[in-house]
């Protein structure tokens, strides 16, 4: 509580920081933020070549599908690397004057989440043009990103320490948020995680697999990232409903029984797995997660701090 | 905070003190061997190499600081003077001991500091004086002020990775000056910019100290001490020396180096 008053006093500094993190970033200019999204929006087009046209991904707006997850997956991964950067490259401040230091973290998180609202925006039309259906529901994407970034502080903060600290952190934390994408549904669909059942054990890892498989689907569904990508999802796509989708996998030269069948099927499947995973249940779930993550993050950061001046 | 501490003597108690500092102590680990990096702690981990060494940068050190006195640190590097500098900015916190100091402290910060390359004059001198404890409409009202006193009125709105060392110093300068704090802490920075300048920046501290507010500079620079402080501490190996008038103080410093070096030389 004291330490809120005391970054409530400094937050005059708060906004400065994050006015010059998003005027470097963009150097000055709104050409700048067009130019910060051409990175994104090239590597969703590579995906939508890779996962649609060649794969054949049964998902409907498969590009909407991969923007509503890709929105908060950057949101995060950006926050995370960035905040490797925030005390480190302040150090003459932090050496010399008194601030709270918890104010570094949450301004790159801050200028993070303008970076975010700047891209929803630029999404919204996309869908408006596209004629994805805009309407109510995408209040979700509020609590989303809440809880999104409730999530991301406590990492950020955890890292922003380390990494004065340790000068490697930041390529670690490179790697493992590469490996974590994966692990987030940006690319495919939930379902395919969840509807997953024990398969032949071919070799030890498939065996580690099959005897965790249950807890690796709870662990999975209760990551704050995952949450909020399947809260995106429902907001924008799906009219706010369930966000455990089963997409019928139909093809041209299907009979009409035939696809008859395979939407009964994807229903059949559809009702199990919300029934299997009450998705209020995880949401209390991740809600806890990133709570307990901030919290520790912060702990982390504020025994940390007192040590940053003393660096060399 | 130490009940124990004597009560003060009654010619001294006149007006309160504006830095006072009670049997500070200041403990540094020093590890065997330097890690930077999780690879290299995970190797001193692995061979065993987690040793440190704990010294005192500060032994019990205790002065008071009246409001309008300009005090002076001197002493050689790596003596302490940083450190307690740190600890009256509050940027470091006392191993054991109290510090307490009255009303605003505002540091002048070093050529640079807080200053972004990318950023205009303009936005740094805002960073910077919010940093200092002054909110946008208050420095909105100095704002010409600083530039002027900085003389850089042509170049605030260009990229300070534009600007010269002396830019940068005259601008850090005279945002500390204009923060009106009753104590502006000095680190090493008095003997920068040009000639003009210098001058102009003494003139502005001695007014300073007129207006009955505190300088506080820590230095290796004697004469730049002997010019602004008529009171000087001199600190060495962590521990307070000398505590007096300027001269005196500067006098004995220079002869125990004087002293140090004959015997180093013979």
């Amino acid at each position: 509580m004291k330490e809120l008053i005391e970054i409530w006093r400094f937050r005059e500094v708060l906004f400065n920081l994050v006015r010059r993190n998003l005027k470097v970033r963009y150097k000055n200019s709104a050409l700048g933020f067009l130019w910060s999204l051409l990175n994104p929006l090239m590597q969703i087009g590579v995906w939508w070549l890779v996962f649609k046209v060649i794969w054949e991904m049964p998902e409907k707006n498969y590009t909407a599908f991969l923007i509503t997850g890709f929105l908060p997956w950057l949101f995060f991964s950006q926050c995370v690397l960035d905040s490797t950067a925030c005390v480190t490259q302040d150090m003459p401040l932090v050496k010399k004057a008194y601030f709270p230091r918890a104010i570094l973290p949450i301004s790159s998180l801050l200028s993070n989440l303008v970076h975010l609202a700047l891209a929803f925006v630029v999404a919204v039309v996309l869908f408006a043009i596209w004629r994805v259906n805009v309407n109510i529901h995408y209040w979700l994407v509020i609590p989303s990103t809440l809880l999104v970034a409730t999530f991301a502080y406590g990492i950020s903060a955890m890292l922003a320490a380390w990494s004065v600290l340790y000068a490697d952190v930041k390529f670690i934390v490179g790697n493992l948020l590469g490996l974590w994408f994966f692990l987030t549904p940006v690319l495919y669909p939930i379902h395919r995680v969840l509807g997953k059942q024990p398969t032949e054990a071919e070799n030890w890892l498939r065996q580690l697999i099959n005897v965790f498989l249950p807890y690796i689907k709870t662990v999975y569904l209760l990551d704050p990232i995952t949450i909020g990508i399947l809260g995106y999802r429902s907001g924008l796509l799906r009219g706010g409903e369930n966000p455990i989708i089963v997409s019928p996998a139909i093809t041209p030269e299907m009979t009409p029984e035939q696809v008859a069948a395979v939407y009964a099927q994807a229903a059949e499947k559809q009702a199990l797995l919300q029934a299997q995973y009450p998705i209020g249940h995880y949401i209390i779930g991740a809600a806890i997660v990133a709570l307990a993550t901030a919290i520790i993050g912060h702990l982390v950061f504020r025994r940390l701090s007192w040590t940053f001046a003393e660096k060399g | 905070m130490n009940p124990s501490v004597e009560p003060r003597a009654a010619h001294e108690a006149s007006p309160e003190p504006v830095i006072e500092v009670q049997h500070l102590w200041k403990k540094y680990r020093r590890p065997h061997i330097k890690v930077t990096s999780l690879k290299e702690a995970f190797v001193a981990f692995v061979r065993g190499q987690t040793g440190y060494t704990e010294f005192w940068a500060l032994e019990d050190i205790s002065f008071s600081v009246q409001p309008g006195e300009a005090v002076g640190v001197i002493g050689p590097n790596g003596s302490g003077k940083s450190t307690l500098f740190a600890i009256i900015a509050r940027v470091l916190r006392p191993t054991k001991g109290t510090v307490s100091v009255r009303g605003k402290v505002c540091p002048l910060l070093e050529l640079g500091t807080g200053f972004h390359p990318e950023l205009s004059g303009r936005d740094n001198v805002y960073l910077n004086a919010s940093l200092l404890g002054l909110s946008h409409e208050e420095t909105l009202a100095r704002y010409h002020d600083i530039v002027a006193f900085a003389e850089l009125e042509d170049v605030m709105e260009a990229p300070v990775k534009t600007y010269s060392t002396g830019m940068l110093v005259r601008l850090g300068f005279s945002v500390a000056v204009h923060m009106d704090p009753e104590v502006l802490l000095i680190d090493e920075v008095l003997s920068v910019g040009d000639e003009h300048f210098q001058h102009k920046s003494f003139d502005r501290l001695k007014q300073f100290k007129d207006e009955g507010k505190t300088v506080f500079v820590v230095s290796h620079d004697l004469f730049a001490v002997e010019k602004l402080c008529e009171r000087s501490l001199w600190v060495q190996h962590g521990k307070l020396l000398m505590d007096g008038p300027t001269s005196e103080v500067i006098e004995a410093y220079r002869e125990a180096v004087a002293q140090q070096e004959q015997s180093v030389g013979g």
